[in-house]
């Protein structure tokens, strides 16, 4: 899969602002569909999609850990063997959650002009797999995410393409996010910004 | 091609033909007259630090190889083979000795160089037939250095960059020499948006008037120490030799104390006392301005700017962006943006600067994100058959009779050079207008045409663009019968 350790280190590990970054890695072979952690974590990644899809983002917020990574590396087209398809040091996104928080609160403001009018988005995730830990309450879960975006009536819609390995931590009250790498399919992204998450 | 005169005329009086930024017939006329003979920025030295080290960039539709050769020199190497034009690398970036087509397997030194052709002697008659020595992968017409920034023009007779830098040098230094060691760039990130690319680059010369409207957001989250975007209108637009950009009103002080209040701490200080003349020093310690957005003709751009980047902490953090609007299409525009930094920061100054660049600049920027959607609005608006009759009005600083509203700033208020003054207006996007006006109706020459692996075929002469250029075509059959 895309977010596969480099030198036993992640892409969080590597990136520059992920130091903070939980360090829990998968285990084993992946879960059986009718697996009762499997289950919990497909229904965690699609209930999140619906309310991307509806830029309920403080509600999305609410499921993100405090210590939470959300990494979008730069991908880059380098020759077999080379070694790397991310752009060394820089990101689309590396953030905490106090930056996501900022982008949260920015949508709030009435000025963030370019999701208002909003966009009509439509996560579409699929490819579910999901793997143990060696922490009973984390898990890691794969997912592939097509997001469809249109604005206004005139432009051609963008699409993006991306994998996706979570990192899920059990709490009192449900799961959170608490890790998110996000491996786009594009070195050169066709939408105008990224307003959105993935 | 319809006679654009009177097009170019209105642009001169600031009135500009508001279809300039979706025309398909203007996009080829920039093609021909004004990216075939500016200089472009393509890369900076610390994108390729090792001996081998690559990077490939565009100009337009023709890509470069841009490389550090085994004896360290940086090369511009158009990125088609000689044979039969495979492009020879395929990657965008990566380290390699050697690039060897993937099509008949002519291969190349990072120089350039010819080193290996498959069956020289059985296909070719060896050297008779095709002179391998000294053929290289063409290089690109110009290429020019100044503080690390590479640029190169497909003109062969452009002039000296540091020519056509000018005055704007002064600037540049402020963005890319803060030590003896200069910047290190990391990015490029890249997206495209469905706008023109002048918009974004008569934006960051001088539209310091659409940021109280486009990023109030921004202000309200706390982003920003400034309570006002309004703020702005305290600073400078200048236009200094090929480029102009904005400043900042700083707050009373000395040198030290506003280089403190936009964030950079006291090591980086004193190296940037030691790096930059008294004049560029005045401009801050004396005057009280800060650098901030600026664009040099005719697409690059650059961002200087210091928000909060972490919670509870009233401290902010200066960052710098450097940025190329690569034109797509009459409607579209691939941005690439970089990030970077003094070379002589600390590790921890670095990341806290980046983190900076994300939340503010590039495709995941709060503060860009929101000028993107202006531009996108304008450029679909801008094909429509009612924007050939509108002229919009760039005259902003102007009065009717052509009068200034404000009166430049003399040497006495302002340390730097060029034509600068306080406050909301148009000058330097008329500026950068006026040289794309120059370019437009300036005829391009045909360039020489090059000849591989035979001396008996001259490269054709350079003619007006107007006639038909000599056909390449003709020089086939010299060829052929030569070898025949
Ligand atoms: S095209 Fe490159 S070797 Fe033939
Ligand atoms: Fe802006």
């Amino acid at each position: 899969m895309t977010a596969t350790p480099v030198n036993g280190m992640t892409l969080s590990e590597q990136s520059v602002l992920g130091a903070h970054a939980p360090r829990t890695q998968r285990t084993g072979q992946s879960l059986p569909f009718n697996d009762e952690l499997h289950l919990q974590a497909h229904r965690w990644l699609v209930d999140e999609a619906y309310l991307l899809d509806a830029q309920d983002y403080d509600e999305w917020l609410a499921r993100v850990a405090d210590d939470v990574h959300y990494l979008m590396p730069v991908r880059v087209t380098t020759a077999l063997g080379a070694g790397y398809s991310t752009s060394p040091g820089m990101a689309h996104l590396d953030e905490n959650k106090y930056s996501l928080s900022r982008r949260v609160a920015r949508f709030a403001t009435e000025h963030a002009w370019t999701e208002d009018p909003p966009s009509r988005l439509r996560h579409y995730v699929t490819n579910v797999r999901t793997f143990r830990t060696e922490k009973a309450d984390e898990i890691v879960a794969e997912s592939a995410v097509l997001l469809f975006r249109s604005r206004g009536d005139v432009g051609e819609a963008a699409t993006v393409s991306a994998g996706r390995e979570d990192l899920l931590r059990r709490t009192g009250t449900g799961w959170e996010l608490a890790r998110r790498t996000i491996m786009l399919d594009e070195s050169v992204i066709r939408m105008q910004n990224l307003a959105i998450f993935l | 091609m319809t006679d654009q005169s009177a097009v170019l005329q209105d642009v001169r009086q600031g009135m500009i033909p508001a279809h300039i930024y979706n025309d398909k017939e203007i996009f080829d006329l920039e093609k021909e007259r004004l990216f075939s003979r500016s200089w472009l920025f393509v890369a900076h030295e610390s994108e390729v630090p090792e001996a081998g080290d690559y990077v490939v960039r565009r100009v337009l539709e023709d890509s470069f190889i841009i490389s550090r050769d085994e004896k360290g020199e940086i090369r511009a190497m158009f990125n088609m083979c000689l044979h039969r034009g495979m492009q020879v690398c395929r990657a965008e970036m990566g380290n390699a000795s050697h690039f060897r087509c993937p099509y008949h397997g002519w291969s190349y030194r990072n120089d350039g160089r010819i080193v290996g052709l498959p069956f020289h002697q059985e296909a070719f008659g060896g050297e008779e037939g095709f002179r391998k020595k000294g053929q290289t992968l063409l290089p690109a017409p110009s290429l020019g250095i100044y503080n690390g920034l590479i640029f190169i023009s497909l003109d062969p007779d452009a002039q000296p960059l540091e020519d056509f830098l000018g005055d704007f040098k002064f600037y540049l230094d402020y963005y890319t020499k803060q030590s003896a060691d200069g910047i290190e760039l990391r990015g490029p990130q890249r997206w495209r948006i469905k706008a023109n690319w002048k918009i974004g680059a008569e934006n960051f010369a001088g539209d310091m008037y659409h940021t109280p409207q486009t990023h109030t957001s921004v202000v309200e989250i706390g982003l920003f120490r400034e309570p006002k975007a309004e703020k702005r209108k305290d600073g400078t637009t200048y236009w200094a030799g090929n480029g102009g950009g904005t400043t900042y009103k700083l707050p009373e002080g000395g040198l030290e104390d506003r280089l403190r209040y936009v964030g950079y701490p006291d090591e980086m200080i004193e190296r940037m006392k030691g790096q930059w003349s008294q004049q560029q020093l005045d401009v801050i310690g004396k005057d009280g301005f800060m650098i901030s957005a600026a664009s040099l003709f005719p697409n690059m751009s650059f961002v200087h700017n210091w928000p909060r980047v972490e919670e509870g902490s009233d401290e902010v953090l200066p960052f710098i962006s450097i940025r190329q609007w690569q034109p797509i299409s009459e409607n579209e525009t691939e941005v690439l943006s970089w990030f970077a930094v003094d070379k002589n920061a600390s590790e921890e100054y670095k990341a806290l600067s980046y983190k900076a660049y994300l939340m503010c600049f590039g495709s995941g920027g709060m503060f860009e994100q929101d000028d993107v959607e202006n531009w996108v609005s304008l450029t679909n608006t801008a094909a429509g058959s009612m924007a050939r009759r509108l002229l919009l009005n760039g005259r902003m600083g102007l009065l009717e009779n052509g009068e200034n509203v404000v009166e430049p700033l003399t040497p006495e208020q302002y340390s730097g050079p060029g034509s600068t003054r306080v406050g909301y207006s148009e000058y330097n996007q008329r500026e950068l207008l006026l040289r794309w006006a120059d370019h437009l109706e300036r005829p391009a020459r045909a360039a020489a045409q090059l000849h591989v692996g035979v001396d008996s075929v001259s490269a054709a002469p350079a003619a007006c663009a107007t006639e038909t250029a000599p056909d390449a075509a003709a020089a086939v059959p010299a060829m052929t019968s030569q070898e025949a």
